[in-house]
Order: C-alpha cells, then sequence, then structure tokens
C-alpha cells in the first residue's frame, strides 16, 4: 500500500487508517462528528495527498484542456479553477477534476486518487496535434486541504496567503519556504477553504503548524460527510464509469457552445436515463445501494451515497433513480432493512456551505 | 485501554450480558462503541420476539457504519431501553449503563459460551 508523505503523523495522532485507493489514509482521528463541525463552524486539515496531480505545459495548454474537458476552460479567466467531468467520446464519465489556470501555458489538473492510471492512460492519449508536454506529478505533490471559515485568517496569519481577495474557485503558484508552492481556494466541503500543493517537506512544515495553532486534523469519513451535506458528487458512486454528466446532475458543467470537446457529439444527442435526486430522512439513515421507491412502492432506482448528516441531525442521500420512472408527484421512500421509510425529496442542497 | 467491568460476562462481538435470575441484560461494551465512534442510529426489536442463539436482534449505527446486533443467547424479549431509540449517543457516553434489550433465557446451557472479563480481555488483545 502506498503512503503519503504524513503518514507517520496520522499514526502518531492514533488515526483510523484504512486502504483508500490503493493509499494508507487517515478516516478518523477522534469522532467523525468533530472533524465535520470544525471544519463548518473553524477549520479543518485533511491530508489528500492520494488525489493526482498532472501538469500540462506549453503553448496550446490551455486550448488542451478545453478540448479534454466538457466545461468551458478557454473562456476561463487566468487563474481561475474550473470543475468539469472529463468524457470519453461515448459521453460516459472517466473522471471528474478540476482544472486550474496556473498560467497560460501551464495547468494543473487535479483528479481523483482511483482514477490516475485510467485518466493518465486517456489524457495522454489525446495530445496529438497540440503543441503539450504532459507529466504525472502524483508522487511529487503532497496535498492539504485547510477547510473552514477560519482558514483564510489561518493562512494569512502563516504568511502564505498574501492577498486575502483571492477569489473561490482560483489558484496561484506563489513561493513559501524557497519553492514554488500551489495556492488554490478550493475544497471538496462546501466551506471557505484552500487546496496546497507542496513538496512532502513544505506539506509537514504546514501541517505541523496548522495543528499548533489549533486546527482540528480530519479524516476521509468526515470529508466524505460535508461534500454530501453540500451534495458534491463522489466518483465511484454518483459517476462511473457508465454514466454520462447528464445522467448524474451535472448538466450544468456540459457546455455544447463549445466548438469541440471529447464527447460532444455523443452528449448533443443523449437523452439521459438517470436522474439524481437528494432525498433526506426523518428517521433512519439512507445508505449505499438501499433501493428508492415510489408511492406505490415500486422500486425506481438506488442511494448512490448515504450518512447521517452532522449539521442537520438527518439521515441523507444522493439517489440514482430512472428518470421515466420519476414520479410527479415525488413520494418517495427508501428501503431500509425490508421496511420503508417516506423520504423528503430536496431541490437544493441538504445545507449551504458558508464558502464566498 | 478498553474498561472491562468484572461483574459482566462478554462476548466475542463485544456484547456485555449481565444475569439476573433467568432475565439477562445486553448491551455493547467500550471496545464497541469507541470502534464505532459516533453512534447516532439504534434499531431494537419488538418486546415479546423470539430470538435463537446468534440471531440478529437489531442495529447500531455510526456515521459511517452500520452494524448487526446478534443474540448471544436464546430468549424472550421482555423489555427493551426506549431510551435509546431518542438518544442513541448514551451507548457512547456510557455503553455500561446503556443496555439494549433483556431477555428471558430459555436455554441455560448457552451461558456457558460467554466470556468471562479475563477471558474478554485477551480476545481484545489478540484481535
Amino acid at each position: 500500500m502506498k503512503k503519503t508523505s504524513l503518514y507517520q503523523k496520522h499514526v502518531d495522532l492514533n488515526a483510523k487508517m484504512m486502504d483508500f485507493a490503493g493509499f494508507a489514509m487517515p478516516i478518523q482521528y477522534t469522532s467523525v462528528k468533530e472533524e465535520a463541525l470544525a471544519v463548518r463552524n473553524k477549520a479543518g486539515v485533511f491530508d489528500v495527498s492520494h488525489m493526482g496531480e498532472f501538469i500540462v505545459e506549453g503553448n496550446d495548454a490551455i486550448k488542451f484542456v478545453d478540448f479534454l474537458i466538457t466545461n468551458d476552460f478557454l473562456n476561463a479567466p487566468m487563474h481561475k479553477a474550473i470543475y468539469s467531468p472529463l468524457c470519453r467520446e461515448d459521453g460516459t464519465v472517466i473522471d471528474d477534476l478540476i482544472a486550474y489556470k496556473i498560467h497560460h501555458d501551464r495547468i494543473l489538473i487535479c483528479v481523483n486518487a482511483s482514477n490516475i492510471e485510467k485518466d493518465w492512460k486517456w489524457i495522454s492519449s489525446q495530445t496529438d496535434h497540440f503543441d503539450i508536454t504532459l507529466n504525472d506529478r502524483s508522487d511529487y505533490y503532497s496535498l492539504l486541504a485547510l477547510q473552514g471559515p477560519e482558514s483564510e485568517k489561518l493562512l494569512s496569519k502563516m504568511g502564505i496567503l498574501k492577498n486575502p481577495n483571492l477569489p473561490y474557485y482560483s489558484a496561484l503558484e506563489i513561493n513559501f519556504m524557497n519553492e514554488r508552492i500551489i495556492l488554490a481556494r478550493t475544497g471538496y466541503t462546501g466551506e471557505d477553504g484552500f487546496e496546497i500543493f507542496s513538496s512532502a517537506k513544505v506539506a509537514t512544515l504546514i501541517w505541523d503548524e496548522l495543528l499548533g495553532l489549533g486546527v482540528t486534523p480530519c479524516g476521509l469519513a468526515s470529508r466524505d460527510v460535508l461534500r454530501l451535506e453540500v451534495c458534491y458528487p463522489l466518483y465511484g458512486h454518483e459517476l462511473n464509469d457508465e454514466l454520462t454528466p447528464l445522467d448524474s446532475g451535472l448538466k450544468w458543467t456540459v457546455k455544447m457552445d463549445k466548438k469541440d470537446f471529447l464527447g460532444k457529439e455523443s452528449l448533443s444527442v443523449y437523452s439521459p436515463k438517470y436522474r439524481l435526486i437528494k432525498l433526506s430522512l426523518d428517521r433512519g439513515i439512507p445508505r449505499e445501494s438501499y433501493p428508492v421507491l415510489d408511492g406505490n412502492e415500486n422500486p425506481i432506482g438506488k442511494v448512490t451515497s448515504g450518512t447521517m448528516s452532522v449539521t442537520t441531525g438527518k439521515g441523507i442521500a444522493l439517489a440514482l433513480v430512472e428518470k421515466a420512472k420519476f414520479p410527479a408527484d415525488k413520494e418517495l421512500f427508501i428501503e431500509i432493512r425490508n421496511k420503508n421509510y417516506k423520504a423528503n425529496y430536496h431541490t437544493k442542497p441538504f445545507i449551504t456551505g458558508g464558502h464566498k | 485501554m478498553s474498561n472491562i467491568p468484572q461483574d459482566l460476562k462478554y462476548t466475542v462481538e463485544h456484547e456485555w450480558t449481565k444475569m439476573d435470575g433467568n432475565i439477562v441484560t445486553i448491551g455493547i461494551t467500550d471496545f464497541a462503541q469507541g470502534s464505532l465512534g459516533d453512534i447516532v442510529f439504534v434499531e431494537l426489536p419488538e418486546v415479546g420476539r423470539e430470538l435463537n442463539l446468534n440471531d440478529a436482534f437489531g442495529v447500531v449505527e455510526s456515521i459511517k457504519s452500520v452494524s448487526d446486533l446478534y443474540s448471544p443467547l436464546s430468549g424472550v424479549v421482555v423489555e427493551i431501553n426506549e431510551e435509546l431509540t431518542g438518544a442513541p449517543e448514551l451507548l457512547n457516553s456510557g455503553p455500561y449503563d446503556s443496555w439494549m434489550i433483556k431477555l428471558k433465557v430459555s436455554n441455560n446451557n448457552e451461558l456457558t459460551n460467554l466470556l468471562s472479563p479475563e477471558q474478554y480481555k485477551t480476545h481484545l488483545e489478540n484481535n
């Protein structure tokens, strides 16, 4: 199993460690609830060094990334971060990623740890006709995510964030400790926060300093609860090799008015089979793969992610249901251990994160 | 180190039992609550339900996990701790005060399967 540069720190903190995408990762340190609430109310730090980083450099860097992804990268302002699915020609989702416009000729792509190899194979097979070089820097970069309302103040204090007006979903390459690091105002929690791409050495220093300042170390379990509360999809759950972005509520990331991108032709004529919906329960906790039923108790789909929300105290879920079977009256049930629980249908995320 | 009271008997599934005549009180151990983390949901059986040894009688859920509860003995459910349904976190704060069910034991031979505090301690150390 692979280890991140902070592995020993996690072990020393007595974290519960688990294999995630081939990495020994901290799942929780003390309490999932305390960790998640620290991010909502103060600040928490995650070691997410397992994530993959590809660097695209060259004259066509922006054009190349724009061609790869379904979202608009070409017209995004300099330093902007763009969330997007990465699709095959048939429109199915290879991965979802964030592309950072660091410079006009230097783009960082951050991908899911579980998909690094698959993404690399795909992306490196698409470089013909583009003046670019592509590098997999996943082994070099450590990645810390500092998340929560106090993040800005903390990074300013540490001298990392020089311009507190750095907009949400943007990134800068900066000098820190005699090193070029990438400071991005992004995250996976819905709160304001930053992701810092750096060497192992700098990541260790920043980690220690943040913990010294009282920041809560947070594991992947709280990260999953936090992203689910704000309804961010997770690859392998809401997205996979068989679905298109249009099945998973990501129509807003597919820009059909773009000149060309991988998957455009198929997606332009595709009519989605599924609909991704948000459900909560007044009692009981929905879990992945629990059946979703209509008002007549006929199965129409399945929960893709479910948990107890630490913020609302209710069971919450994302579920994929067959579009054709979705009932107009929105009367829905989730089956838990052979009992049907009435589900509340939500049009908005369960909570509104505090990000800028 | 987990707390293992001397006056109780245990199972390898991390449940504790306390005998009082032919009534056994059942709960989960300090080790169990610690491994589960924040407990947010408890489902208990109906009073009157007959349980065989190792029948699933309920469920305890933390934020991220679902665990079945297995009956350490055969018997009839005579009482459940309804307070837990509304306040499952009591299992974290006081696992030995927060019992789950009481059974009227139907097969005394099964009592020999239960672990002494020393045996349970060894079980924890070996796992």
